[in-house]
């Protein structure tokens, strides 16, 4: 059984739509009979995107649908919203097929969840996250960010929180005693944006976000400079309800994502995201974020 | 070209009434300027205050939540969207106070960095009372809008936008009114110009005649440069016009009654002279009997001739006096001594005719540059009347002599005195017609004295004693000083 309120409406609401999906089978398999293609009737394959994603872009965003459409043969719903915790609680609860999260939110709800499958970024599945500040900032390393105002992305972000809230945490720091302020703009490039104009002085950022920035929007990071780069770490995965991980939904997802680089619009979708492709899931590749996790828990 | 004097009111009207055109014109020009000019930046400060309360209106509705959350990120975001929404206005920032005073987001962070205290500055500028200040210095208009919750107050955003444009726009009106003022301005006073030059030509017309007739003869005005009967200058200079054919048929008058006082005094001279020359005619045929007589002896004979002799001088001395006179023609620009010894003849006969003594004093040698025939006539005249003044037995007396580069002469009798009228008639300016009756020889000598540029002063009591001094012309003053 789930284990916190939250959850257990969610798997009540879950158990509702499975049991839903039960009855609906009968009806969808003799409507399959008069209708060959997919049946409208069909629920919609949901997959929720966190803005780990370059979740701007609505013409990828329109392709990455379209080929997954495509290789499921039935429609599919690309679920957005502005915070992880919003998409993680969607994903724990069943309501969302599968999401691409952060590796924060996978190593917390890790007994809930299951990875379907991880990016390979510059032929790994690792990134970085990178302390970042204003061009003009005579910061070098990352203490000389002490005093400075500073953006995060997302509470529930490796790259936009954890790994600087472990850093600080380390030096027996934490947001509140070290920057003069901080604040978060749920949103990778968002910190970016913040840093840039001159709202903040530094930001915890996305490395794989503002490399990728950097090339399409040069102007957005030219005002900003990396101070600091982490250690590298497991790169924002794709994954599911563990209770759900051997779905066909879930194998389906699995293999057309890692079948991408196959398909021209799969190339196209993993060309703009600046990817090589996506592999089988390794969770020992999120053991240096679960540690960063555990370690800041064990001293707030 | 005559040089403008600097007092305005001696100004000519040609130049007087243009630049009053002009300066009028200016100063409507100014006063509608500012109107135009006012009435501009009360629309243009009511359009911005419109198009500012949109976009704070708009602001305000988004910011509330985020304001009431102190979600800098979202502020911020909501701030940055909008900039590029409200093109119509120039936005050089926008900033969100929290109740505290701090910036909780503003569109340009690096000017107002968050969590800085930036409310003194605002509020010095700014109230609920004064929502909109325009800073002209600073090209800038401040707009302020408070957040509340209910009663609670979230803080306020301050929006300062660019007003160069405006103000460029404004400069740019300004500039627009003075190039058309001005340009209006210098076509009515050319316009002006130009129809008062041309409505006071006849002005000129009758100031250069009037101006001529100061040095000579007045003349009328061409027909062919009257202006239209019908007009006022028309009706004016034809009313000169008369005037002048007047003065003329006037001064033609005079010359005729000179001319006929002239003959009249001819003819008494005539009878006179007829009577000079019939007195030694007698003693001159006593002579020839004696010759014819007693012709033999030389003593008688020689004593015959010597009598013919004086008696042929005397009627030499006549003859030759009537001719210098009254021998008519061009006038003599000249005076002899001589010529005025000639006079004492022709009044010889009325001397004596009524037993009176003359007295002759002519200090006058060489020739005088003045008017021989009409200096001739006043003496004369003024010695005829001299004579018909005094009583028998009485003394004429006469005086001639250059005194100064003037010629001065003396008429003196024993006679009652002159009276009053005449003195004025002969030392008067004359501006009337010549008197009905008598005293046309008084009248005549002051037209004469007048037309030498001469003077007359009267002594009269017992006796009468006139001074009549005539001006030499200049190459004169050097011969005769």
């Amino acid at each position: 059984m789930p284990r916190d309120a939250g959850t257990r409406r969610a798997y009540r609401a879950r158990r509702a739509v499975s049991t839903f999906s039960r009855r609906s089978l009968l009806v969808g398999a003799a409507a399959a009979l008069i209708a060959p293609r997919y049946a409208s009737a069909e629920r919609p394959i949901t997959f929720g995107l966190t803005p780990v994603f370059l979740d701007s872009d609505v013409q990828l965003l329109a392709r990455l649908e379209e080929y997954l459409r495509r290789f499921f043969n039935r429609p599919v719903q690309l679920v957005k919203r502005r915070t992880y915790q919003e998409i993680t609680a969607l994903l724990v609860s069943n309501q969302l097929d599968a999401a691409w999260i952060c590796g924060f939110p996978y190593v917390q709800f890790a007994d809930q969840l299951s990875l379907v499958a991880v990016p390979l970024y510059r032929s790994e599945p690792f990134y970085q996250s990178y302390l970042i500040a204003h061009r003009d900032h005579p910061a070098t390393r990352d203490e000389d960010l002490r005093g400075s105002i500073h953006a995060f992305s997302d509470p529930d972000s490796n790259s936009g929180f954890l790994v600087t809230r472990h850093w600080l945490a380390v030096q027996g720091e934490s947001p509140q005693t070290f920057f003069r302020k901080s604040f978060f703009t749920y949103g990778h490039r968002n910190v970016v944006r913040a840093v840039s104009s001159g709202l903040a002085h530094s930001g915890s950022v996305d490395g794989y976000i503002w490399d990728v920035l950097a090339e399409i929007e040069p102007r957005l990071v030219a005002d900003t400079r990396v101070v600091h780069r982490s250690e590298k770490l497991g790169f924002p995965p794709i994954a599911c309800a563990r209770s759900a991980a051997q779905s066909p939904i879930t194998q389906n997802l699995q293999r057309a994502l890692i079948a991408m680089p196959n398909d021209p619009l799969g190339r196209s979708v993993l060309s703009e995201l600046r990817l090589d492709g996506f592999v089988q899931p390794n969770p020992a590749w999120f053991a240096g974020i679960a540690d960063k996790y555990r370690f800041v828990r064990s001293v707030t | 070209m005559r040089r403008l004097r600097l007092n305005p009111l001696s100004w000519p009207l040609r130049v007087k009434v243009p630049l009053s055109a002009a300066l009028f014109t200016i100063a409507v020009a100014v006063g509608i300027s500012n109107v135009v000019l006012d009435r501009l930046a009360a629309t243009q400060n009511e359009h911005l205050r419109q198009l500012a309360g949109a976009y704070l209106d708009g602001l305000s509705t988004a910011l509330q939540p985020y304001v009431l959350r102190r979600d800098t990120w979202e502020a911020f975001d909501v701030l940055d969207r909008a900039r590029g929404r409200y093109s119509g206005l120039p936005l050089r920032h926008t900033v969100v106070v929290l109740p505290d005073g701090s910036v909780l987001a503003a569109s340009d962070p690096t000017r107002f960095p968050i969590a800085t205290s930036v409310a003194d500055g605002f509020a010095r500028r700014l109230s609920d009372a004064t929502p909109l200040v325009i800073d002209e210095d600073r090209a800038t208009a401040s707009l302020i809008r408070r957040l509340r919750d209910g009663s609670a107050d979230l803080g306020f955003i301050v929006a300062e936008v660019d007003i160069i444009k405006l103000m460029a726009e404004r400069h740019e009106t300004l500039l627009t009114l003075i190039a058309v003022n001005g340009l209006l301005a210098l076509l009515l006073a050319a316009l002006s110009y130009l129809l008062v030059r041309r409505m006071l030509a006849p002005v000129g017309l009758l100031t250069e005649h009037l101006s001529r007739a100061i040095d000579g003869p007045i003349d009328p005005i061409d027909e062919k440069q009257l202006p239209r009967a019908n007009t006022e200058f028309g009706r004016l200079l034809r009313r000169f016009n008369q005037m002048v054919a007047a003065m003329l048929e006037r001064e033609q008058l005079a010359r005729r009654l000179a001319q006929e006082e002239k003959a009249a005094l001819l003819g008494k001279l005539a009878s006179g002279m007829a009577h000079e020359v019939n007195n030694p005619l007698g003693g001159m045929f006593n002579a020839l009997a004696l010759i014819r007589q007693h012709g033999g002896s030389d003593r008688i004979r020689e004593s015959a001739i010597q009598l013919l002799e004086r008696g042929l001088t005397g009627i030499r001395n006549i003859v030759r006096a009537s001719l210098v006179t009254y021998k008519g023609g061009k006038e003599s620009t000249t005076l002899s001594g001589s010529d005025i010894d000639d006079i004492r003849f022709l009044i010889q006969n009325e001397i004596e005719r009524r037993q009176l003594r003359l007295k002759w004093l002519n200090a006058v040698g060489g020739t005088l540059s003045v008017n021989g025939e009409a200096t001739r006539q006043i003496t004369l005249n003024l010695l005829l009347n001299a004579a018909t003044a005094s009583p028998a037995g009485g003394v004429v007396e006469f005086v001639a002599k250059v005194e100064q580069g003037r010629l001065i002469l003396v008429f003196g009798d024993d006679g009652p005195g002159m009276p009053d009228v005449y003195v004025d008639m002969l030392t008067t300016e004359l501006d009337t017609m010549p008197p009905a009756t008598g005293s046309l020889g008084i009248w005549t000598v002051n037209r004469l004295v007048q037309e030498l540029r001469g003077s007359a002063s009267v002594l009269t009591g017992a006796g009468t004693q006139i001074t009549v001094t005539l001006p030499l012309k200049r190459d004169q003053l050097d011969t005769a000083a």
